[in-house]
């Protein structure tokens, strides 16, 4: 679907994206994590054809974006960080009008009905929510029944329910196995969406993978939080498998374990548990998020 | 591109009239200079020329405020942002406004000449189509000069400016509110070089001396080529987001699409 090989762009003097190389398979939802000026949305409008690259090669569903944007803006659904409408344009009115631009066109109604927004179709732009705005552009941004979206921040901006929403949406779109290339710098968002995702940090992929396979890849140990129902009777020597550190809180009746290969440590622990006769009230395992994951390879934090 | 342009219309037809501003520069202003003008100069004797004048402040307002401005604030305001992901190309839009300008402004040309009619007794005009033709080229080629300062300037407050400093003299050198008898001498020659001179000339001559439109085939003819060149020039510089640039030697087209009506003035001054 996406193919990007030595993407480079240059703004004068400045480089904000350094020669990247990435895919998008079909049926995939990829995402572009960063922070904010990391290059995500550089990225982004040039493979929408909205922004001439430097150098390198790029193919969108087989077309070249900076020769053969209008074909590909026909085919391409669109859902961009910062657009607005006309304050007083009516929900329906936008959707008709979009539908106007593209040679095929989806049902507009059945997507305003999908995208919850048929109550509101008589309303002003103006007159709508953050939420049900951002509803509206992905509904604008399907008008064309595209097979590959671009949802850029698309949750940038909500409260946590229109986030929510927007979630759903998208993992909907998903089911349906449309590819989706989005960008986004919350690392939630990319965890619960992404099926694999390229960290981009000062125009530079500096991991690429499933979340899984970029959380695995870190030094970070996983931390399993053992809660006993009375003290422990016994201190325990933390000779477990794979056991970097471990530590007794809350008045001997919470034990924390840092690991490095977790199913092994745990197997242990259990075994150890089980012989000292202890009687636990919770278990709790807890992987090193993307966040530590971008923290350790960019040495900076997201919302930096 | 044509169900792009039919849709692009009929939308901004309906955000036109929903805009309180859009309604009073087209139909109340211009009213306001009507009833002023017909007081000031004599009513009934005068109402030809009360009539021209009030034409012409409506279409200067309609073409320079109207167009040049909202394509502005859209940029600014990131709405053509998101017309840039779609393949509709910048044809259709500057297209659109041209006639959007047009369907609002004609009902204010209708409303002018009945009230003429039925308060001071000028009689309804003899060459209407000529009048009706004038009043297309009119309002098309001032939509086309409103459209090419929104396509060469970068920001809402440098548009102000540019369409201030083409709406004033035009409003006050070139007959549309001071008849030029008025006028000082330099103010007379300066005068020949502005659209709306030629505009406020081909109505007096159509309104009050019953002449058709072939008398001022140089006017409307001016008027043709800048909403031509103007349009064609617009969409080639066209900019979808205020982060995009014109380099500044851009903004000489500005001065180019003035070209017919400088050319009409040098002619004219010719001995």
């Amino acid at each position: 679907m996406i193919r990007v090989s030595g993407l480079t762009k240059r703004y004068g003097d400045f480089t904000a994206v350094h020669g990247i190389d990435f895919e998008v398979n079909e049926g995939e939802v990829f995402g572009l994590l960063g922070p904010n000026g990391a290059g995500k949305t550089t990225t982004v409008e040039i493979l929408e054809g909205l922004r001439p690259r430097t150098s390198g090669e790029v193919s969108v569903l087989g077309f070249d974006p900076g020769i053969q944007h209008r074909i590909l803006k026909d085919r391409i659904g669109v859902c961009l960080q910062a657009a607005n409408f006309p304050e007083k344009i009516r929900v329906w009115e936008a959707v008709r009008l979009f539908a106007s631009f593209y040679s095929r066109t989806a049902d507009g109604d059945a997507l305003l009905r999908r995208l919850q927004l048929w109550e509101k179709r008589q309303s002003f732009y103006s007159h709508l929510s953050g939420g049900q705005k951002q509803r509206l552009a992905l509904a604008l941004a399907l008008l064309n029944d595209p097979q590959l979206l671009f949802l850029d921040e698309p949750s940038a901006g909500l409260d946590p329910q229109a986030r929510l929403e927007i979630h759903e949406l998208v993992l909907g779109l998903r089911a349906e196995r449309r590819t989706i290339l989005l960008t986004t710098h919350y690392i939630e968002e990319a965890e619960r969406l992404c099926d694999r995702v390229a960290i981009i940090d000062e125009g530079r992929i500096v991991a690429l993978g499933t979340p899984r396979e970029i959380q695995d890849r870190v030094i970070g140990a996983s931390l399993i939080e053992v809660t006993a129902a009375a003290p422990l009777p016994e201190a325990p020597s933390g000779g477990w498998r794979d056991c970097d550190s471990f530590s007794l809180s809350g008045d001997r009746c919470v034990l924390s374990v840092r690991s490095r290969v977790l199913p092994a440590t745990l197997v242990d622990l259990v075994k150890w548990l089980d012989a000292s006769g202890v009687v636990l009230r919770d278990v709790r395992l807890q992987r090193p998020s993307l966040e530590e994951a971008f923290l350790e390879l960019t040495g900076k934090r997201l919302r930096d | 591109m044509s169900r792009a342009l039919a849709a692009l219309i009929v939308v901004d037809l309906k955000l036109a009239f929903r805009d309180k501003v859009v309604i009073f520069f087209n139909y109340l202003f211009p009213l306001m200079f009507f009833f002023a003008f017909a007081e000031i100069f004599g009513g009934r004797d005068t109402v030809g020329q009360t009539v021209t004048m009030v034409l012409a402040i409506g279409i200067l307002g309609n073409g320079l405020w109207g167009a040049g401005m909202r394509l502005v604030q859209e940029r600014e305001l990131h709405i053509l942002r998101r017309f840039k992901v779609t393949p509709v190309t910048p044809l259709p839009l500057l297209a659109a406004s041209l006639v959007t300008g047009l369907l609002v402004y004609l009902p204010a040309v209708g409303l002018t000449l009945f009230l003429a009619h039925t308060i001071y007794g000028m009689p309804y005009p003899q060459q209407w189509a000529s009048l009706l033709a004038m009043t297309v080229l009119g309002v098309i080629a001032f939509r086309a000069i409103g459209l090419i300062v929104a396509a060469v300037v970068n920001s809402v407050q440098e548009s102000t400016i540019v369409i201030q400093l083409l709406y004033m003299p035009m409003l006050l050198l070139s007959g549309a509110t001071i008849p030029l008898v008025l006028l000082p001498e330099w103010a007379r020659v300066f005068s020949r070089f502005l659209p709306a001179s030629y505009l406020i000339g081909a109505f007096e001559s159509i309104l009050v001396a019953d002449r058709t439109l072939a008398v001022n085939l140089d006017a409307a003819g001016a008027m043709l080529l800048t909403t031509l060149l103007a349009t064609a020039v617009a969409a080639r510089i066209f900019r979808w987001e205020k982060g995009e640039r014109l380099d500044n030697r851009a903004k000489l087209w500005l001065a180019a699409v003035f070209a017919p009506f400088l050319a009409l003035g040098t002619w004219s001054l010719l001995p």
